[in-house]
């Protein structure tokens, strides 16, 4: 603030020192000093009723820790606060009090002081501009050309003993098939000479060596080739007959175990298959004899059984008993049947009879009601009887048609009597049948109701 | 001290002229070989050439070049094989001769084999079987037999239907082409034998096991073997061959002896099989067979006693020879010691 010769005094010093100075200044002017550098004390503002009010409270600060809190440091976990002694604070202002230092009141400048500052300034450019000029510079291009700033990450090369190698193939063309050499015999030149020997110009031995030496070193060759060749496929046609050996001497161990398999195999079979027959023969037998054991039981009293169920069924009868049930029973049955039905016959006949004199008699009565009327109560308090005594002559003339006049004597007493044989009469009108059998019946069935 | 007169193109001298004469060491019949890879697209190009001659000297030139794998592989991605399809059937027998002998150099390479395979080459050769020259039917024997030692192969002659023309030529082709073909037979034969059967080989190859030709007789041998491998097979073999099987196993060739050991080995796995090998008196043969160290027929030997100590005739037979099986067990081959051992087991076996 002042220069950088001054021991350099935080701003907080200023807030630390109770400021009694102050104290007893700020009543007075109610707005802050502009001498002080901040004003930030709201309770600056004039409370003349007050005592005193501090600008800022007293309090002991902590200690200021000698090293800056790494960057990472947790802010929020407290450390234990340590209070330092307020001698040895370096941030409490030293020296005298009674003359005290004043910051230096920052008026705008004169404008003496600003063409001194400007002054100062184009002098520290100078200095500067001398110095820069001073340092070596690169030359200046050339003409026509120009210097370009240029950062060379680009061009870098990396440095190392590998070279560089690239592969590049070159072939040559085809060859073209070399055309037959043209027949060519050079003129003849020279003189021709002739010359005779005495001896052998060559030792022919000697002569023929190389050319005898290539010639059969040659063929020798080709036939070492040939015969090699041969030998070569005679020793793989060995070696794969020596495997094939052993490969059939394998083939031949599998098939005969599996035909052993397959032998014993059968056998089993064929065994299982015997013992599962003899377990069956085993289980008929036993299951026969079974059966045959409780067929005997069953049967046992078979005989008794089928006797007593005949008898019981009454195949075993007496002869008389049954001659007697099949026919004299029912021959008499029948007899009885038809008396019965002949006494029957005769009510009947009876009951028409009397019917139909009782209808002549109501005829008769019905035609002389006057006269007939004091016989019929007279005559009726007698038994029915006499009546039926006194018609008996009667009725024997009754068969024939009943219009005769005679039964009207008859007929008002029939007339009580007729209203309840009403019935019977007239069934007995209808069975008007031959006269002798029903006369003898009604005397029978006459007899059997008098009875 | 003779002095002759010598004339002037005669004397040992070397001349400034260039000679009317190709140099001493060229094959005239041969196509000169062009450099490095064009040598093979070249004589591609003359195979197809209209010139009998080109495609004669083309085809030696290329016979030669064949004998190196890498050649055939070439030779393969140029798609050779379709001219040479072309040319099997040409009217020239020179032509055909040498294009058979260039299959047939190219099946003794695997390379060459899948090959042919895969252009379907069988099917073509198949009609040279009856081609009047005598060379060439042998090459393409020859091609069929290294054919079928490759499975696919062999499934591609079952496919072409060539098993029974192969069996009626059996009857009455050359010797040598005889035994290609039983060659051929025996390798088809371990894939799939019903179609053998069907053609009757059963009876053609009974017939050829009494050859005067050794390897004739232990090729068919091993036929019969290949057969008895299959169910169907081994019920033919059973019914009528075993007991020339067992006369052959004291033949005096040891080829012939194995090949007879292991096909007697497959026929007594069948019971029938086991009887009529052991009414022919199989088993002295065999334990002397099974006795020789490190013999080709041993470890067969062994299996087919083993086949026969399931009957129990057999197993009474054998306990008396148990030492034989003994000595088996310390041969330094594993698979015998193995195959002793089993059959110690077998023959000790008790029923209860």
């Amino acid at each position: 603030m002042r220069g950088a010769l001054a021991p350099p005094r935080p701003r907080v010093a200023v807030e630390t020192v109770p400021r009694c100075a102050r104290l007893l200044r700020v009543p007075q002017s109610a707005p802050a000093a502009p001498a002080m550098p901040r004003p930030r004390d709201p309770e600056v503002a004039a409370v003349p009723a007050v005592l005193y009010s501090y600008c800022s409270l007293p309090r002991t600060l902590p200690a200021r820790p000698k090293y800056r809190p790494p960057l990472d440091a947790a802010e929020p976990g407290k450390e234990p606060v340590r209070y330092s002694n307020l001698m040895y604070d370096p941030r409490v202002v030293r020296g005298n009090t009674y003359a005290l230092e004043v910051v230096p009141v920052s008026t705008p400048p004169t404008p003496f002081e600003i063409q001194r500052q400007k002054e100062a300034w184009k002098r520290a450019l100078a200095r500067k501009r001398a110095k820069e000029q001073m340092r070596p510079k690169a030359p200046e291009p050339v003409e026509g050309r120009e210097h370009v700033q240029v950062q060379t990450e680009l061009y870098l090369e990396e440095i190392s003993d590998r070279v560089i190698e690239v592969d590049v193939e070159c072939q040559t063309d085809a060859f073209l098939d070399r055309p037959p050499s043209p027949f060519f015999v050079p003129a003849k030149t020279g003189k021709d000479v002739a010359t005779q020997l005495a001896g052998e110009l060559f030792d022919f031995d000697i002569e023929v060596k190389p050319i005898l030496e290539v010639l059969i070193g040659k063929t020798v060759e080709q036939a070492l080739l040939e015969v090699m060749e041969e030998e070569e496929l005679a020793q793989l046609w060995a070696h794969q007959r020596a495997y094939a050996e052993l490969r059939n001497a394998e083939l031949a161990e599998v098939q005969r175990l599996e035909e052993q398999d397959r032998r014993y195999r059968e056998e089993k079979e064929r065994r299982r298959r015997q013992h599962m027959q003899m377990l069956k023969k085993q289980k008929e037998t036993a299951e026969k004899i079974a059966a045959q054991a409780f067929a005997k039981h069953y049967l046992a009293d078979l005989i008794p059984s089928v006797f007593n169920n005949l008898r019981e069924g009454g195949f075993f009868y007496d002869p008389i008993e049954r001659d007697i049930e099949t026919e004299f029973l029912p021959w008499l049955m029948t007899e009885v049947e038809e008396e019965l039905e002949g006494k029957v016959l005769a009510r009947i006949m009876l009951d028409s009879l009397i019917r139909t004199v009782v209808e002549n008699r109501l005829e008769a009565f019905s035609r002389q009601p006057p006269s007939d009327q004091p016989e019929a109560p007279a005559e009726e308090p007698q038994p029915p009887e006499e009546p039926q005594a006194a018609e008996e002559p009667q009725p024997t003339e009754e068969p024939h048609p009943p219009d005769e006049p005679k039964p009207r004597d008859a007929e008002p007493q029939m007339a009580g009597e007729t209203d309840a044989a009403d019935q019977p009469v007239t069934e007995k009108e209808e069975t008007d049948q031959p006269v002798t059998e029903q006369q003898s019946s009604q005397r029978m069935s006459f007899q059997l109701e008098l009875e | 001290s003779g002095q002759e007169l010598w004339s002037g193109k005669q004397d040992g001298m070397a001349h400034a002229h260039i000679s009317a004469h190709l140099p001493p060491n060229i094959d005239p019949t041969k196509a000169p070989v062009a450099f490095g890879r064009r040598a093979l697209p070249k004589l591609n190009e003359e195979l197809q050439s209209p010139e009998l001659l080109t495609q004669q000297r083309a085809l030696m030139t290329l016979c030669d070049l064949v004998h190196d794998p890498q050649n055939v592989y070439q030779a393969l991605e140029l798609g050779v094989l379709d001219n040479l399809k072309t040319l099997l059937v040409h009217q020239d027998s020179t032509v055909r001769q040498k294009t058979t002998e260039i299959l047939y150099i190219m099946t003794t390479h695997s390379v060459g084999r899948h090959g042919l395979i895969q252009n379907g080459v069988i099917s073509a050769l198949a009609e040279l079987l009856d081609d009047p020259v005598d060379i060439c039917r042998k090459n393409t024997h020859l091609v069929f037999e290294y054919m079928s030692k490759l499975t696919e192969g062999a499934v591609g002659i079952l496919h072409a239907g060539l098993i029974p023309l192969l069996v009626s030529k059996l009857k009455n082709e050359l010797e040598e082409i005889q035994e290609l073909i039983l060659g051929t037979l025996s390798n088809c034969l371990r894939v799939e034998a019903s179609e053998a059967l069907a053609a009757d080989a059963v009876t053609v190859l009974k017939e050829k096991l009494t050859h005067s030709s050794v390897a004739t007789r232990s090729k068919a041998a091993w036929a019969i073997l290949e057969i008895g491998t299959h169910p169907e097979g081994k019920n033919e073999v059973c019914e009528e061959v075993i007991p020339v099987l067992v006369s052959l196993l004291e033949d005096t060739d040891p080829e012939v002896q194995a090949s007879a050991t292991g096909a007697l080995m497959f026929a007594a796995i069948k019971p029938q099989g086991r009887f009529s090998a052991l009414g022919a008196g199989a088993i002295p043969p065999l334990l002397k067979l099974a006795a020789e160290e490190s013999g080709k027929a041993q470890l067969s030997a062994i299996k087919a006693l083993t086949m026969l100590a399931e009957l129990p005739k057999g197993r009474k037979t054998l306990l008396n020879h148990l030492d034989t099986f003994q000595q088996c067990l310390k041969d330094p081959s594993k698979a015998v010691k193995r195959a002793a051992k089993t059959a110690i087991n077998v023959i000790q076996w008790k029923p209860y």
